[in-house]
């Protein structure tokens, strides 16, 4: 059995590899056409549940069957069969808070369109420079990764994000949802020591109460505006605002001190924001009954990172998704050190499995989590029928590097080409070397 | 000798008192007695003599009779000092009083070349030619901020610059400059901070490091030389003869690394200290060092706030508590040091501070010794300083007890024989009960306070007390009150009067305009009260509270004792051996002496620390091929295209608690390379992360020597700003040009050499022997297999070129470190023996990594070239194995080849292999036992063993952090009771740590502002 899968790989890469020869990065897959089914695979939900043996169909890019072979019956005679016995399958893990298409090489200026100049910009939109041809792209939904939230940078409102497939002709098709939430970079009390002259302490930020006012000012100002009916002059910024006061949108506040957290939070609230996220979060630990109090959910970065204090556990990164779990927090796994990293979550969520959480919760945490506090659950980050069909079916544990390898993934029911760049140069030289002996 | 003869006989020797007078005078002569006679004191004649009820004799501007049953001279002005103590007074060592005040001013653009103008030398940081005399002129503020802290002499040196010139010996009083300076050039000074200079060599602590040998070298040779004139260096060596001092006041391993350099020059400095020198009081022990020590304990951290108390890192509280004790544990260690108000906010605060070191078990005898005759002592001038002995210059002060008590007050400091008041002597002290008769009625008058600081109340009952605005200016008194309690009520009667033998007695004008007479009587002494003598007791009590034990190193997670080798055995575990036995289920390691001893099934031995394997995996110690961690002041000297005279080895952090969280991911030995800032880089260490051990333990001594060589966008400073497009090289093209030139230039170096070392004795004589140069001579060992090359690098073309290089001058690159397009080359390297060294899977940064791929391991690999996984990160560094791990994923390598590329073949690049990266009997014993598939995500380092000494332990862990929280705790108690006292407090602000990463460029940041 295993042998067979090996060729359709060998197969599958091979159609990749004749796709990648026309186009720089692989074209999009092609509409779902007919049923497929993907049997006996170990399902890993997203929701913390796991089908030991599953039968998993979709149809139309949506997924129709999510069940236990041992006990259902299906005619699979209208289907596509995947045979992933010993495999594992996934929904598509979700990136939050990524440049992922707005940043190709961080180094070069040009290729750079995530900051955008001025303080206040929550009408600047991350969809419109997201670039699908970002040869990015292709390296990050190679280790499971299918959807992003792609989001501005730099500024006090940096802009707003939208959650973006990783697989599509253009930004258009590749919206799942476009400006779902403002991100807030929330002032801080002490401003971090500027390395470059060998400063190690941080200083106070004495321009903090300053700063305060001014966000206070913006979005009483823009609460203002939300409240008249029909403004004699249309202010782009204050528009996109609007958003945050009838809870379409989210306020993703960028903060990370215990402190700054607790402020940024009960200012929101007061400026009548009812959807807020806590991006960063370092010292979330600190405050966790505060967080849990007011039921808002934390976004953590990168788990791969070094503790903040010389006196920290060395490992207290890697436990920080416990610990807030364990606390009671709706808590999602980031990655966003560096664009070129995002394709790393899974390990990151694979060190917190290790460190205390378990791999299912460590899933949810890169699934089901960030789908939910990102408003897209209704579509996307578990494998439960009515879902967008974003599969991934992974030969071995798809949290570990060593088995992390993809056989099939599928977004909206559409069959991607996982092969790119990287893969063609790959190729390239190994048939270099092969031919030279 | 002579003294002692001089006050058995009670002669005083008249000096002529015909000082000769250069400078001509405006009217009369008016040369005076100037004898002066200290009368009833107890005199400190030095730091171990004391007289009491003494007499202390001074003429001009020396002491001419000291002694208990001498008789006042005729004529003398005498100073009846009852109560009082005369001790010498305070010699400072690192002060820059005088002197003009250097700004560091950084400029933006490149500066290659030097600015000071004139024949001086290549660096503007070499300012071996200042002279602090030339320059010295005096400074009243200054003066007197030192002499009120008991100050009489000071080491005038400038503060600027590596090589700083020599300093002036200056008594602390104002008057003509020739009158005061004590010594022309008494002193040669060093440091590690450029200063003022703004040219861009040296950026970094090595790169100091280097010039300052250099210097030496190139002082050598200037002696012989006719080639050209550089002052700098001509005064570098007029002033070796000097005391040489070293300002290491950074930590303590800025002194070990002084002491070090001083060391290789075969000269011993006097250094200057931090006052964490009990942190590693062992190893300064041995540099035999006398040092400058300042006193600067820090303030007790603001921690009501628990959040704002996560701030401050444990060191931090920790040095807090140990501070005061630095001086003590130095002199049980034998060490001898002279303290320094250098670092206080005010000099003011010395005392306040020798109190702390006192009550922390400094000696008082010790604290003087330190501050009179050891600077003396070190400047060589302890024959006529630093003691009152007769003909010694006169400079003491006069106190009311121990001036290491803050209470102690200061009355005079008396320099070169010259009076400086602070507190009236003769004031009387005025405190007591008097009565005070006013327009026929009596009041209570109270005065309270210090004697220059009397508080006067009037007392009409025992709650109710009226202050009394008073003003005592030596025999005059006045004073204000209003004697109606009521707010609204006005009028204040005002008095007016002297002091009496009984009391005081004056006139008064009432409030409505009546004169009347007043007098007050004294009536007996104000009781103390006793709430203050309880918090007294309170206080003391604290005082003796012991102080938290010392970590190894001084820094969170150091452990109380350092980890010793161990004999241990760890039973059935699977080992992966990295040898053709490859990996062995259930089996049993033994480590003895600090090597593996065997590998089996049921081992056992006797005394031996077993650990149960069971279900565990063995492997040997990553290797970390290229890493930035544990290393001071700068990861780039890039400031020049070829640095090749730095070296990483003098800068090795023992301290980084990185070394700690690279453990605890299992890796055992790193090799700290310099940044990729310029082609040739710096010299490299190996060392083994032996945390608590000092940079020199951690060093491998048996390990071959590296260098750092670098290609593509950082040595061309692609990606620097507009700014940088001044250094060569700019393009790859110039890059080639570079290493032609440099090793184009050691080949004729070292012909250089050869030639002068063939001539016969007598030749020699007659030659000048080359110049020394220590960039070319690391090219030379490069081009002799003494050194070997580890070259960042990126894109083909370039790595072909070094191919190139190398070939044509017959050296060979040991490594390419990163590339990360050797995938594109893997059959030349090959060919070559070239190994390579890359990331898993970092790309994406900087534009020649596009076409970086996560493949690149597995190819070079398949074609035979010796391939390590490295991190060039702290961060990644911990978790290397997982790193390893991702080129099963990308390239299917097989999983015993996965494993080796982060043990066994890092191991071959740095020629370790002999004795690190596999499980072999009588290799290192340097081992990790893994929860879990050593390649899986899921793997955490149980146990990092280095040469059988257990330096991470994941059970220990848990008790580790407890231990740190309840020693936080008791700490932050300890803060609070500080602050409950009114004691000051900082506030608590966080530290961070720079993480180095292969570019990262520190702008030579200087002390001066």
């Amino acid at each position: 059995m295993l042998k067979l899968f090996k060729y359709i790989i060998g197969v599958s890469f091979f159609v990749g590899i004749s796709h990648v020869s026309i186009a720089q990065v692989p074209a999009p897959g092609t509409k779902q056409e007919k049923p497929i089914a993907i049997m006996n695979a170990v399902a890993h939900l997203g929701t913390g549940e796991v089908i030991q043996n599953s039968v998993i169909t979709f149809a139309d890019g949506k997924l129709t069957n999510v069940a236990d072979a041992t006990v259902i019956r299906l005619d699979l005679s209208q289907y596509e069969v995947i045979n992933a016995e010993g495999m594992h399958a996934y929904p598509g893990l979700i990136a939050s808070n990524t440049i992922v298409g707005l940043e190709e090489i961080a180094a070069v200026r040009s290729t750079r369109d995530q900051a955008e100049t001025g303080d206040f910009n929550p009408n600047v939109r991350a969809l419109i420079a997201y670039n699908t041809d970002s040869e990015i792209i292709p390296t990050t939904r190679f280790n499971g990764i299918l959807y992003a939230q792609t989001t501005p940078r730099s500024g006090r409102i940096s802009g707003s994000s939208s959650v973006m497939d990783l697989d599509a002709w253009n930004w258009e098709d590749g919206v799942l949802k476009a400006d779902e939430g403002i991100h807030l970079n929330w002032p801080t009390k002490l401003l971090s020591p500027r390395w470059w002259t060998g400063e190690t302490e941080w200083r106070e930020n004495k321009k903090y109460d300053e700063q305060y006012t001014e966000v206070e000012k913006f979005f009483k100002d823009a609460a203002s505006y939300n409240n008249i009916s029909q403004p004699e002059v249309t202010n782009l910024k204050m528009e996109a605002m609007k958003g945050l006061f009838d809870g379409s949108k989210s306020l993703y506040i960028h903060t990370d001190r215990a402190k700054e957290i607790v402020e940024s939070v009960k200012f929101a609230q007061r400026m009548g924001v009812s959807k807020i996220v806590v991006v960063g979060a370092g010292q979330a630990f600190y405050v966790k009954d505060f967080l849990k109090d007011n039921d808002i959910a934390v976004i953590l970065e990168d788990t791969h990172r070094l503790p903040d204090r010389t006196a920290d556990e060395v490992d207290l990164p890697y436990k920080l998704p416990f610990l807030l779990k364990e606390a009671g927090l709706k808590v999602a796994i980031g990655q966003w050190d560096e664009v070129m990293k995002v394709r790393n979550l899974p390990f990151g969520a694979g060190t917190a499995a290790a460190y205390g959480l378990g791999k299912e919760e460590a899933l949810k945490m890169v699934t089901l989590n960030p789908a939910e506090i990102m408003g897209v659950s209704d579509k996307i980050g578990s494998l439960e029928v009515g879902k967008i069909a974003s599969i991934v079916v992974s030969e071995g544990d798809l949290l570990d590097m060593k088995s992390n390898k993809l056989a099939y993934v599928f977004i909206e029911g559409r069959r991607v080409t996982l092969e790119a760049h990287q893969q063609r140069l790959y190729q390239k030289f190994k048939d270099k070397y092969e031919n030279q002996k | 000798m002579i003294k002692q003869i001089f006050i058995a006989c009670l002669c005083f020797v008249v000096f002529s008192s015909n000082a000769q007078e250069t400078f001509q005078v405006n009217g009369v002569k008016d040369d005076r007695t100037n004898l002066h006679a200290f009368t009833n004191a107890t005199l400190h004649v030095d730091y171990q003599t004391t007289m009491e009820n003494a007499i202390l004799v001074i003429k001009d501007n020396k002491v001419i009779a000291l002694g208990t049953d001498i008789a006042v001279p005729q004529g003398a002005i005498v100073h009846d000092l009852s109560g009082k103590h005369i001790y010498p007074s305070f010699i400072e060592l690192s002060s820059d009083i005088g002197l003009p005040k250097q700004k560091s001013e950084r400029a933006r653009a490149p500066q290659l070349d030097p600015k000071t103008s004139g024949a001086f030398n290549a660096n503007d940081a070499i300012k071996a030619y200042f002279n602090a005399v030339d320059e010295y002129s005096i400074s009243k503020s200054d003066a007197e901020k030192l002499r009120k802290a008991g100050f009489g002499a000071a080491l005038s040196h400038s503060k600027d610059g590596l090589v700083r010139g020599t300093g002036v010996f200056v008594a602390l009083r104002e008057d003509a400059e020739n009158k005061v300076i004590l010594k022309e050039r008494v002193s040669s000074h060093f440091s590690f901070d450029k200063g003022s200079s703004t040219q861009d060599n040296p950026s970094s602590l090595m790169g100091a490091i280097a010039l300052i040998k250099q210097t030496y070298f190139d002082a050598d040779w200037y002696t012989n030389q006719d080639e050209m004139v550089d002052l700098s260096l001509q005064a570098f060596n007029d002033n070796k003869g000097l005391p040489q001092f070293f300002d290491a006041g950074v930590d303590k391993l800025y002194l070990l690394r002084a002491d070090r350099l001083g060391d290789e020059m075969g000269i011993q400095y006097i250094i200057k200290g931090a006052g964490d020198e009990y942190q590693r009081l062992n190893e300064i022990k041995k540099t035999n060092a006398k040092l400058i020590v300042p006193v600067n304990f820090p303030d007790a951290y603001d921690v009501e706030d628990p959040l704002d108390a996560l701030n401050v890192n444990l060191e931090d509280m920790k040095h807090w508590e140990l501070a005061p004790y630095n001086l003590k544990r130095l002199a049980d260690a034998g060490i001898d040091f002279t303290v320094t108000s250098d670092g206080l906010k005010d000099a003011a605060k010395l005392a306040e501070m020798m109190e702390k070191a006192i009550e922390a078990g400094l000696s008082e005898e010790l604290a003087l010794k330190a501050l009179t005759y050891t600077p003396a002592k070190l400047i060589s001038m302890e024959k006529s300083i630093g003691s009152l002995k007769n003909g010694m210059i006169a400079n003491f002060i006069i106190t009311d007890g121990s001036p290491f008590r803050k209470k102690t007050k200061i009355y005079e400091n008396w320099v070169q024989g010259h009076q400086h008041s602070y507190v009236d002597l003769i004031k009387k002290d005025l405190s007591g009960n008097y009565q005070l008769t006013l327009a026929g009625k009596n009041y209570d008058l109270q005065v309270s306070g210090e004697p220059d600081k009397p508080e006067f109340k009037v007392v009409l009952n025992d709650s109710t007390k009226i202050d009394v605005k008073s003003n005592v200016a030596k025999e005059l008194i006045s004073m204000s009150f209003k004697l109606d309690t009521a707010k609204e009520a006005t009028g204040k009667i005002r008095l007016s009067g002297w002091l009496t033998e009984k009391g005081m007695s004056g006139n008064a004008e009432l409030p409505d305009g009546n004169w009347v007479k007043w007098t007050a009587s004294r009536t007996g002494d104000v009781e103390a009260k006793e709430g203050e003598k309880e918090k007294k007791e309170e206080n003391e009590e604290k005082n003796a509270d012991e102080a938290g034990s010392l970590l190894y190193p001084f820094v969170a997670h150091g452990k109380a004792t350092k980890p010793t080798s161990e004999t241990i055995l760890i039973k059935n575990a699977t080992v992966w051996t990295n040898e053709a036995d490859g990996v062995l289920e259930n089996t049993d390691v033994l480590l003895q002496n600090g090597k593996i001893s065997q590998i089996g099934k049921n081992l056992s031995a006797s005394g031996a620390k077993e650990i149960d394997g069971t279900g565990k995996h063995l492997t040997a110690g990553i290797i970390d091929e290229h890493s930035h961690i544990a290393i001071s002041r700068g990861v780039n000297e890039g400031s020049e295209a070829v640095t090749s005279e730095v070296n990483i080895e003098d800068v090795v952090d023992s301290e980084d608690v990185n070394i700690y969280r690279q453990l605890s991911g299992g890796v055992t030995t790193s090799h700290l390379l310099h940044g990729s800032a310029n082609p040739i880089g710096g010299r490299s260490a190996i060392i083994k992360l032996k945390w608590g051990y000092s940079p020199e333990e951690m060093k491998v001594s048996w390990a071959d020597k590296y260098i750092k060589f670098a290609l593509g966008e950082n040595v061309k400073q692609s990606n620097w700003g507009e700014q940088n497009t001044v250094r060569f090289p700019q393009t790859r093209m110039g890059v080639e040009q570079v290493f032609i030139d440099a090793f184009t230039r050691a080949r004729e170096y070292e012909k250089e050499w050869n030639t002068y070392n063939s001539l016969s004795k007598k030749e020699k004589a007659n030659a000048v022997a080359p110049r020394r140069n220590i960039e070319l001579e690391t090219l030379v060992e490069i081009l002799n297999e003494e050194r070997f090359i580890s070259c960042h690098s990126y894109v083909q073309s370039e790595i072909n070129m070094l191919m190139h290089v190398a070939e044509k001058f017959d050296f060979r690159i040991n490594t390419f470190t990163h590339i990360l397009e050797g995938y594109k080359l893997a059959d030349k390297m090959k060919e070559q023996g070239i190994g390579g060294s890359t990331f898993a899977d970092w790309w994406a940064y900087k534009f020649e990594v596009n076409d970086a791929i996560p493949y690149n391991a597995a190819l070079m690999h398949g074609e035979g070239v010796v391939t390590a996984i490295n991190s060039d990160d702290a961060e990644m560094g911990r978790r290397l194995n997982q790193e390893a791990g991702k080129t099963i994923k990308y390239g299917g390598v097989e999983e015993e080849e996965a494993l080796k590329m982060v043990t066994l073949n890092p191991a071959r690049l740095l020629h370790l292999d002999e004795r690190l990266g596999s499980i072999k009997k009588g290799k290192d014993a340097d081992v990790v036992l893994w929860s879990d598939h050593p390649l899986s995500i899921y793997a955490k380092a149980e146990k990092t063993i280095i040469e059988g000494a257990i330096f991470y332990d994941i059970e220990q862990e848990a008790q580790g952090m407890k231990d740190i929280q309840a020693e936080r705790a008791r700490l932050i108690a300890k803060m609070q009771g500080e602050k409950k006292n009114g004691k000051k407090t900082q506030e608590a602000k966080p530290k961070s740590q720079i993480i180095y990463h292969c570019e990262t460029e520190i702008e030579n940041y200087s002390s001066l502002k």
